[in-house]
């Protein structure tokens, strides 16, 4: 009877070590500041990043027609130009803390595929 | 005034120290006097903290901003409904709530006379307590819920428009009851063990307070999936955000603790892995306030740097350490336990259920806390993406889906074959059935998979009402109807159950619809351009402009066109809020048992000349049985919940 037992959990784990192994590769991505992405440089040409910084004020530019977004970040003294295929999610305006997830593209500029702000539920008055 | 509720909240937090201390010397040194003060210390700290309670709601009411967390979450124009919401909208108020309802449950069991003379009760008493003690520093040292603002304004900030909606109302205290529910069972649960009591009465005595925490838990997680999906704007329900998963995991670990002790209370199985579930579960809805009010989130939401996560770490560890202990020092004198004799077999589906459901909250806390150990191992920051929880978490939940209809066929002990083959051979013939004509009609290749899935669960308990009520239609001639509903009281454990596996089903189905069949467009028109997506043909027809003393609306008109016929017409509004100086989207949803039709707008430049407007439209199938399956988890829960005493003799999966 443990045999029976041993071989079940043997394939459930084998199961669920081939799921996670599956997806982990794809979904990892690294985490940086807008200074220490800049600092780096070409090292994460074309790879997927997740970028924090805030919202340059000036920057903001919404084209309606072409339904792009484009923005710049800052964090650590250094600037990041990003461009977003999507409207303004809520909370985005000059100064927010926004996460940037997308690529690096050859013409130094960012391609988001997702804007991340902060979560509503955490919602503070700035002091 | 707030002055006095910090007085109040202190006498309070002693009364619950004396409480703790008082019940077990009381029972130590077998004076009954103390015990007999102990309890109603209990009742004191309820009194104290309603009190308490009962002060902040009034500065909530009142608009007193020269309280902080008032100044911070209301304002002068806000409806008065949301007072509520503004209290949860605080961290210390949360917390503050929350150990609220600590105090009332604890004062509930005083007030349940039965066993107030035993040993045991005056343990859990304690334990909880402990609990109440925790909260009260928590509120009055950590962060002080009535402190003063420094510099009051004349209007509040007002509160976020996010969270001026009706789920976010119900939401959080949803959460927070099965929250405090569990601390509840948990209590119950340690005393059992500090008085040896372990044999299968104890898991008899949890079960109410074990079904109550678990369904609203449940509940509350699907609130906030609702609120989410009507108020966010971005057309989802389930980011695998961290503040989204650790409403999750207590709840399936408490989905595994309510099936394990179904299983103890019908044989003595599971002893040791029962006590161990309700011991992490009550540490993970610790869990909870860690991660939503800044902790291990990221370092960018690290800002709302709050002098909670070190404590409430504390809290953990102390909890899992001494009720491990105790489990330990405890569990050789367990009477022995019996071992499932073959996983084809009640209790072996009942086994593997309950593993697959640990296998399941260990992944997704990996997901949760793995980025933050590899970056206090490696020094690099990662981000692990939904991809990852979707990949990992779908095909477990979808097994323990389908064992959900494996369950009720199975009988206790060894099952021969040919009575398997029996009740599961022209089940599964006649849903492969299904799911071929699906998969060769075309409709989707998810929608056989979903077929397949929830197709034998939704067969098998509706095989076993259907046999149930013909029984008692035969034996004691009564028409279906009432048949049925007898049926359903004669175990509302068992066939409560059922309904609330009914309910789970269909949102499987709704999940698996929505997340593979969804579709997505993005466009920007002037008036009188239209643009199609699935089938619906929309003409933006007009643009009005309100404005209110909090906002100023930007409402559309949408003509909504099927198959050439007009169907409806439907506003959705672009927001600019003042007190935030902020826009946030009011999305419109037309519901229909196929399909929504979500239109968000997400942006026009408010001018009475240029109209144009950028929409965003999804059309997501059979989204709405979600929301129908939280009926059915409800109304299961409810009737399994008012099972009486004597039924819980008869629980079977």
């Amino acid at each position: 009877m443990k045999k029976r037992f041993l071989i079940g959990g043997g394939i459930l784990v084998l199961v669920v070590g081939y799921l996670l192994f599956l997806s982990l590769g794809s979904s990892v991505s690294y985490y940086l500041t807008v200074s220490e992405f800049v600092d780096k440089g070409d090292q994460f040409y074309d790879t997927h990043v997740r970028v924090a910084g805030k919202v340059v004020g000036d920057s903001i530019d919404w084209s309606a027609e072409d339904l792009e977004l484009r923005f710049a970040i800052t964090e650590g003294g250094k600037t990041l130009s990003v461009i977003y295929n999507g409207a303004k999610p809520s909370g985005f305006k000059a100064g927010s803390d926004i996460l940037v997830d997308g690529k690096y593209d050859s013409g130094k500029i960012f391609r988001a595929s997702q804007l991340i702000l902060k979560c509503p539920s955490k919602y503070e008055p700035e002091d | 005034m707030t002055e006095i509720g910090y007085i109040v909240l202190v006498i309070a937090l002693l009364v619950a120290i004396f409480s703790a201390a008082a019940s077990v010397i009381g029972v130590r040194v077998g004076s009954r006097r103390l015990v007999a003060s102990a309890r109603s210390s209990i009742l004191a700290v309820f009194g104290l903290f309603t009190l308490a309670l009962a002060i902040i709601l009034y500065a909530f009411i009142t608009k007193d901003f020269s309280v902080k967390i008032v100044a911070e979450h209301t304002s002068q124009n806000m409806p008065a409904v949301y007072t509520l919401s503004a209290l949860y909208a605080d961290k210390a108020g949360s917390i503050f709530f929350w150990g609220w309802l600590v105090s009332l449950f604890a004062a509930l069991l005083v007030l349940q006379k039965r066993d107030n003379h035993q040993p045991g009760k005056a343990y859990a008493l304690s334990i909880l307590a402990i609990v109440e003690i925790f909260f009260l520093a928590l509120v009055t040292f950590g962060v002080n819920v009535f402190a003063k603002h420094p510099s009051p304004p004349v209007d509040g900030f007002g509160l976020n428009p996010l969270l001026q909606n009706f789920g976010m109302l119900i939401h959080p205290p949803l959460l927070y009851l099965g929250f405090a529910g569990f601390a509840v069972v948990f209590a119950l649960v340690m005393a059992s063990l500090i008085t040896r009591s372990t044999g299968a009465e104890w898991s008899l005595r949890v079960r109410g307070w074990t079904i109550f925490a678990w369904c609203t838990l449940g509940l509350g997680n699907l609130v906030g999936m609702w609120w989410s999906y009507n108020e966010l704007g971005w057309g989802g329900y389930w980011a695998w955000d961290p503040v989204e998963n650790v409403g999750l995991m207590p709840w399936l670990l408490g989905t595994a603790f309510l099936h394990s002790i179904a299983m103890r209370s019908q044989r003595n199985y599971l002893q040791t892995w029962g006590f161990c579930l309700i011991i992490f579960t009550f540490a993970f809805t610790l869990l909870s306030p860690f991660i939503t009010h800044g902790g291990i989130e990221s370092p960018l939401h690290g800002f709302y740097g709050s002098p909670f996560p070190p404590y409430i770490l504390a809290a953990i560890l102390v909890t899992l350490i001494s009720s491990l202990a105790l489990l330990y020092i405890r569990h050789r004198s367990f009477e022995k336990e019996k071992k499932p004799s073959s996983l084809i077999s009640k209790e072996g589906a009942f086994l593997l259920t309950n593993i697959i459901l640990v296998v399941l909250v260990l992944v997704i806390f990996t997901g949760t806390v793995l980025p933050r150990i590899v970056e206090a191992v490696a020094g690099v920051k990662i981000v692990i993406d939904r991809s990852f929880f979707d990949c990992v978490c779908g095909p477990i939940m979808l097994v323990v889906v389908f064992l959900m209809g494996v369950c009720p066929l199975l009988g206790w002990g060894k099952s021969a074959w040919h009575s398997i083959k029996r009740s599961f051979l022209y089940t599964l013939l006649a849903i492969m059935v299904i799911a071929i004509v699906i998969l060769i009609s075309g409709i989707g290749n998810w929608y056989a998979a979903a077929v397949m899935i929830c197709g034998l669960p939704l067969f098998t308990i509706c095989l076993e009402w259907y046999r149930g009520t013909r029984a008692r239609q035969r034996t004691r001639k009564e028409n279906c109807i009432r048949a049925f509903l007898s049926l359903l009281n004669s175990n509302r454990a068992r066939y409560g159950g059922f309904l609330t596996h009914i309910g789970i089903i269909l949102i499987t189905l709704g999940v698996i619809a929505s997340s593979f069949y969804s579709i997505e467009k993005t466009a920007t028109l002037n008036t009188g351009e239209s643009m199609n997506i699935s089938g619906y043909t929309l003409t933006y027809d007009e643009l009005m402009l309100k404005q209110d003393n909090m906002k100023v609306s930007a409402i559309a008109s949408m003509l909504v066109d099927r198959n050439g016929r007009l169907v409806g017409i439907m506003h959705p509004s672009y927001d600019y809020w003042f007190g935030f100086q902020d826009y946030f989207a009011e999305v419109a949803v037309r519901t229909t048992p196929a399909e929504d039709l979500f239109i968000s707008l997400v942006w026009t430049g408010y001018d009475p000349n240029d109209k144009s407007a950028t929409f965003r439209v999804l059309v997501n199938p059979l989204i709405v049985w979600i929301w129908v399956g939280g009926g059915f988890f409800l109304l299961g829960g409810a009737i399994a919940f008012s099972s009486k005493g004597k039924q819980l003799y008869r629980v079977e999966g």
